[in-house]
């Protein structure tokens, strides 16, 4: 005798799902009406799966396959601006190849949701995840966000079109996965039913700005210093407004789905009382859990911070909550090399947060998991060492699980 | 605490004393075909001031886009005796654009009808830069008073210069030397000598040029210039909308421009075009059409790359001078002798249609057009490079009384 597990009025079944399975469900559940692709590795799932979904009759859309990144995103961004709910993707090198494209998304504020399923940058080649390939657009008025489950990715793909298409927002959005770790890796995931998902999500409306035969639009003209800044300062305002959204947009998913997400922006994971506190992105996450787990039963005052939302950042809330630690350590997927203090991109940005905390902790930062390498439990509890005992001078930087030698050879190099 | 902005206190400096010694001069000419001649006036400017211990630049309008035909552009260029390079560089030139000039060139007289540079909207007054007491210098073969009525009422005198000549095209493509780049230094030299004085002119035309022509031509032109105040009653209300910039929370966010709306009647101003770019002001001469003689062939509608030929009810084809960048297409493929020729823009007050006026007197219509036509016929050669072909003027053809109807 089975037990019914699921709520059969919000979802319809469960599913062995790959993170790239759970995001073409996502896809198809918010009836995307135009997609593009260019196969890569990670990201190549999502187009598999689409195809089958198409296939099967169970979706109706433009799948339109590119000759290369470039036009696949030029695609995307053209579908969105004339009315189209758009997606795409591509994970590492290829998101890059996009990236004129991904930038004149972002100005022309067309509120694309993509797909990053992180991928270490060439060269050399890799598969493995890294965070560098999303971070790309950090800058550039996109919306990123990190998941780190295949259940939090389906969910996250949904709230993505929820926030980039509300029309105090439009901006695109990136949903990030790691590569292997969760594009490639199979867990039961609750597939929502199109009923709920019509609840959540308001059909996409572009109003005045969709370009349309009945309502001839220029998109993009050129402008002069004219006019530059004050295109610009709308954008920041947006980024600014977003924040408002994200919270409405997971209160909303938590009222239709009946999910618990409390802070949308990051999950804190045991941090009453923490003295130290780990924070990180994407799915080194289970790792942190169990070692922080771990390290309390042994009376260690250690909690985890698993950030969401990359953009906009969490300034504010992280002050809040890291306000009572006396060290942070941050887990860095990415690498900024001479950046300040030649920390991580995640570190500087978690540090400029912090600057203005009224408690200032220690903030030291590993760099680790890099070109898919993996990051255990032991690595971790390293790493709550490193941050507890570190006394805020010298070397603020560990590289985790590197190959060390004895430095010889480096004499030649003129290194110190 | 919260991560919101600090208030900077703002702290009062007053740029007043470094401005005291700051001189500044624009130049006004027509994308392409005066391009070099501007670069060479305002650098030449720069030279010889630098020579006298000045400190001094030159730079051009980024915004604009000199690669366009007959487009207004700028160029500017700045003068200090006390300043350094990077304080008069601050005071004079951290905008992209200048707010007040000394002296204001202008390389082509039917550019007083007003300015509409690419990138800009709405029509500016020529002289919308001079500061009181300073200096309008028009290159043209007109007197103070034809100019005069044609610019914009200021609330302040300021003189108006005329250096006797004609528009010269020294261009992207070819450059006709006619002394007009020495002859508007000299004459720079002489309404505005705090910039640079004719012996420091001439000193450096002779080092430069070694051409006694050159030379010659310098003191001709600064003896012959004329001067004369413009009084703030002069000038007339500025018929044109003016450039408006609104500020980042009141016009729509998106990058997304309305489009010209598809709409096409018969008649004067039948075709819909877009309001906020006309590009009028690109223009030197207009054709004018002879609507008696024409043979409704359709060729000027069909060649006009502006679209600005309206069909009429009666077969012809009204022209909208608003948006006429003057590019003698049609009148080279109208296939009537003089049924369009280009005329001179500085001869007209105004850019109203000329089939209604025609339909409302053809006889006077033709006899006022004929009159506008004046000795001298411009047509420009069909051969990129060869300059203008001078017509002299063949006995006009009488009024076709049953014409065009």
């Amino acid at each position: 005798m089975t037990t019914e597990l699921v709520d059969r009025k919000i979802y319809e079944r469960e599913e062995l799902a790959t993170g790239t399975d759970a995001v073409a469900h996502a896809v198809r559940l918010a009836d995307v009406d135009v997609f593009s692709a260019y196969p890569i590795r990670p990201y190549t799932g999502v187009m598999d799966r689409l195809a089958k979904f198409i296939a099967d009759g169970k979706f109706d859309s433009e799948y339109i396959i590119a000759d290369g990144e470039h036009s696949q995103f030029e695609i995307a961004k053209h579908a969105s601006s004339v009315g189209a709910r758009a997606f795409a993707g591509s994970s590492g090198t290829g998101w890059l190849y996009a990236t004129e494209a991904l930038a004149a998304t972002a100005t022309d504020r067309l509120p694309l949701v993509a797909l990053v399923g992180n991928r270490a940058l060439d060269d050399p080649g890799a598969f493995g995840v890294e965070h560098n390939d999303a971070m790309l657009v950090r800058d550039l008025g996109w919306l990123i966000v990190w998941a780190s489950t295949a259940q939090e990715a389906l969910d996250t793909t949904l709230i993505a079109y929820r926030v980039a298409e509300d029309p105090s927002v439009m901006m695109p959005c990136a949903v990030a996965i790691d590569g292997g770790y969760l594009t490639h890796s199979q867990h039961i995931v609750k597939i929502p039913t199109k009923e709920a998902v019509q609840k959540f999500l308001p059909p996409y409306n572009l109003g005045t700005r969709r370009m349309h035969p009945d309502n001839p639009v220029s998109i993009a003209p050129q402008i002069n210093e004219d006019w530059g800044m004050e295109i610009r300062r709308q954008n920041w305002e947006a980024a600014r407004r977003a924040r408002g959204v994200i919270y409405r947009a997971y209160k909303e998913y938590n009222e239709v789905f009946h999910s618990s997400y409390a802070n949308p922006f990051f999950e804190e994971f045991m941090m009453e009382d923490a003295e130290i506190a780990l924070i990180g992105m994407g799915t080194v996450t289970s790792a942190a859990k169990a070692a922080v787990k771990l390290l309390r039963e042994k009376g260690v005052k250690v909690g985890y911070v698993k950030l969401r939302w990359f953009r906009p950042f969490p300034a504010e809330e992280l002050r809040e909550s890291l306000s009572e630690v006396r060290a942070v350590g941050v887990i860095d997927r990415d690498f900024a090399h001479g950046g300040p203090d030649d920390g991580g991109v995640l570190f500087n940005d978690v540090r400029a947060a912090l600057y203005h905390s009224s408690n200032r902790p220690q903030i030291v930062d590993f760099i680790g998991g890099l070109a898919g390498r993996e990051i255990s439990i032991e690595d971790v509890a390293r790493m709550v060492r490193i941050t507890a005992n570190h006394k805020g001078e010298g070397e603020l930087v560990t590289w985790i699980r590197v190959r060390e030698g004895n430095g010889a050879g480096m004499e030649r190099k003129g290194g110190d | 605490m919260s991560g919101s902005s600090r208030g900077t206190k703002s702290e009062a400096v007053s740029t007043a004393e470094m401005e005291k010694s700051v001189l500044r001069l624009e130049v006004n000419y027509r994308g392409i075909f005066q391009k070099s001649l501007a670069y060479r006036i305002t650098n030449d400017l720069v030279y010889a001031a630098h020579s006298e211990g000045k400190t001094a630049f030159s730079n051009g309008r980024y915004s604009d886009d000199p690669q366009r035909n007959g487009v207004p552009c700028a160029n500017f260029a700045f003068f200090s005796d006390a300043l350094s390079e990077d304080d008069l560089e601050a005071v004079a030139s951290a905008s992209m654009d200048i707010d007040r000039a000394n002296v204001v060139v202008v390389l082509d007289d039917t550019m007083v009808k007003g300015l509409e540079p690419w990138g800009h909207y709405g029509i500016r007054p020529i002289n919308e830069k001079v500061i009181p007491g300073g200096t309008l210098l028009i290159v043209s073969r007109r007197k103070p008073e034809e100019l005069i009525r044609h610019l914009e009422k200021k609330t302040f005198d300021y003189n108006i210069a005329i250096l006797p000549g004609d528009q010269s095209f020294a261009g992207l493509w070819y450059y006709r030397d006619d002394a007009t780049d020495v002859r508007t230094i000299a004459a720079v030299a002489r309404v505005a000598p705090e910039i640079v004085g004719i012996h420091s002119v001439e000193e450096y035309v002779k080092k430069k040029y070694n051409d006694a022509a050159k030379v010659k031509s310098l003191q001709e032109a600064y003896d012959s210039v004329v001067v004369r105040e413009v009084k703030q009653s002069e000038g007339i209300a500025w018929p044109h909308s003016k450039p408006k910039l609104p500020s980042w929370d009141s016009f729509d966010e998106g990058i997304v421009v309305k489009s010209v709306e598809r709409g096409f009647t018969l008649g004067p101003r039948g075709q819909n075009r877009n309001p906020n770019f006309k590009r009028g002001t690109s223009k030197t001469q207009r054709p004018v059409i002879r609507f008696d003689t024409c043979i409704k062939c359709t060729l000027c509608w069909y060649d006009c790359p502006d679209e600005c030929f309206d069909p009429t009810a009666d077969g012809l084809y009204d022209v909208n001078y608003e948006y006429c960048t003057g590019c003698g297409r049609c009148a080279q493929v109208c296939p009537v002798d003089d049924c369009i020729v280009m005329v001179d823009d500085l001869n007209f007050e105004d850019n109203s249609s000329p089939w209604e006026m025609y339909k409302r007197d053809a006889e006077g219509y033709v006899k006022w057009l004929e009159e506008k036509k004046g000795k001298v016929r411009f047509m420009p050669s069909p051969v990129t490079g060869k300059g203008v072909r001078h017509t002299e003027i063949k006995a006009a053809v009488p009024f076709k009384q049953d014409g065009g109807n």
